[in-house]
């Protein structure tokens, strides 16, 4: 899920924090340049592991904050296709299911990878998926709440940021995580005890 | 008017594999806990979000020790990290599958909340998933490669 980053950035250090040691301004700084970002490729930012080297200070003309050049490590989230993940329900529809661990939201489980078969019941006001197994037809649910669900990792993608969006549109995604819970032992995790 | 001197390359773009116990072990030692002093810790609100996801995690229960020694343990069945064990009836006898089984239960403490070992589907596709044993100790041999097959 997790990897270390090695990435090399140029950028200018805000006045404000040269009161502070130079490491740790260099931290605040980078922190605030990528964490809970999106790198495309390399997935979501979790945290600065380290800095390798800091180079530069110099003031170019006209400005008035010093640039440097820092390498470091940063701890990107990133699953890969195949991983199994635990993660929980955050909402559902007729399309399918979508989970979240969290740090991250943007997980979907479209219909067609959905254990087969089941179908989408939205009645009063439940809404759930249900799994018929053999006989059974409403033991086996899946619906917002607490429990834990496993799935598989399909694919990982990195949607190019859109220019126009239509009012009611979702909140652009710039990591969106596709799953599946197709297999067996995947699903809510009381399927399987 | 601002000079934008902004330029970012990617030097590695992997530059190793974390566990999941590493990435806690690293939140841990810059001040997340689970007690309510957060707000005095360096961690930012994102990186307290994803230790409340690991703490719940097998990961959360465990030590170096054990995840050394579940290492060692599981080195002898030649699996490389984050493998996900697919077509496990052909790939090993049966009682090397329960072998590998027993040994995760003893090796690695319960996840949080659970007193049985993590759990085995059974069936054509047996998953086991190292995912959460991943180790990038730089003294094993090789280079082990991420393999999902």
């Amino acid at each position: 899920m997790f990897y270390l980053s090695k990435i090399e950035h140029k950028f200018a250090l805000p006045p404000h924090l040269l009161a502070r040691p130079i490491r740790e301004a260099i931290q605040s700084e980078l922190e605030r340049l990528f964490l809970d970002k999106v790198i495309q490729k390399l997935g979501l930012c979790i945290s600065v592991y380290d800095i390798t080297s800091i180079e530069g200070g110099s003031i170019f003309p006209g400005a008035g904050a010093p640039t440097y050049q820092v390498v470091f490590n940063l701890i990107m989230f990133r699953p890969f296709p195949g991983e199994i993940i635990s993660a929980k329900v955050m909402s559902l529809d007729a399309d399918g299911v979508r989970l979240s661990l969290g740090f991250f939201e943007d997980i979907y489980i479209p219909t067609h990878h959905m254990p087969y078969p089941s179908y989408y019941i939205s009645k009063n006001n439940t809404r759930k998926w249900t799994w018929e197994y053999g006989e059974e037809t409403d033991e086996f649910n899946i619906e917002i709440s607490n429990e834990v669900i496993r799935f598989q990792v399909l694919s990982v993608s990195y949607p190019t940021i859109p220019v126009e969006q239509a009012k009611e549109s979702k909140p652009f995604a710039p990591m969106v995580v596709n799953g599946s819970l197709y297999h067996e032992g995947l699903g809510p995790v009381s399927w399987w005890q | 008017m601002f000079y934008l001197l902004l330029e970012m390359k990617i030097l590695e773009e992997n530059a190793g594999a974390l566990t999941n116990f590493e990435v806690l072990d690293f939140l841990r030692a810059k001040g997340a806990s689970k007690d309510p002093s957060r707000v005095l810790a360096k961690v930012a609100m994102s990186e307290y979000k994803v230790y409340d996801y690991l703490v719940k995690t097998p990961a959360g229960s465990q030590t170096r020790e054990s995840v050394k020694e579940y290492f060692t343990v599981i080195k002898q069945h030649d699996l490389s990290e984050a493998e996900i064990i697919e077509d496990c009836e052909e790939r090993f006898p049966d009682e090397e599958v329960t072998e590998i089984v027993e040994k995760v239960g003893n090796t690695l403490p319960a996840p949080p909340d659970k007193a049985t070992p993590e759990e085995i589907t059974k069936g054509d596709e047996e998953t086991e998933t190292q995912k959460h044993d991943e180790i990038s100790y730089d003294q094993t041999e090789d280079g082990e490669q991420m393999d999902t097959s």
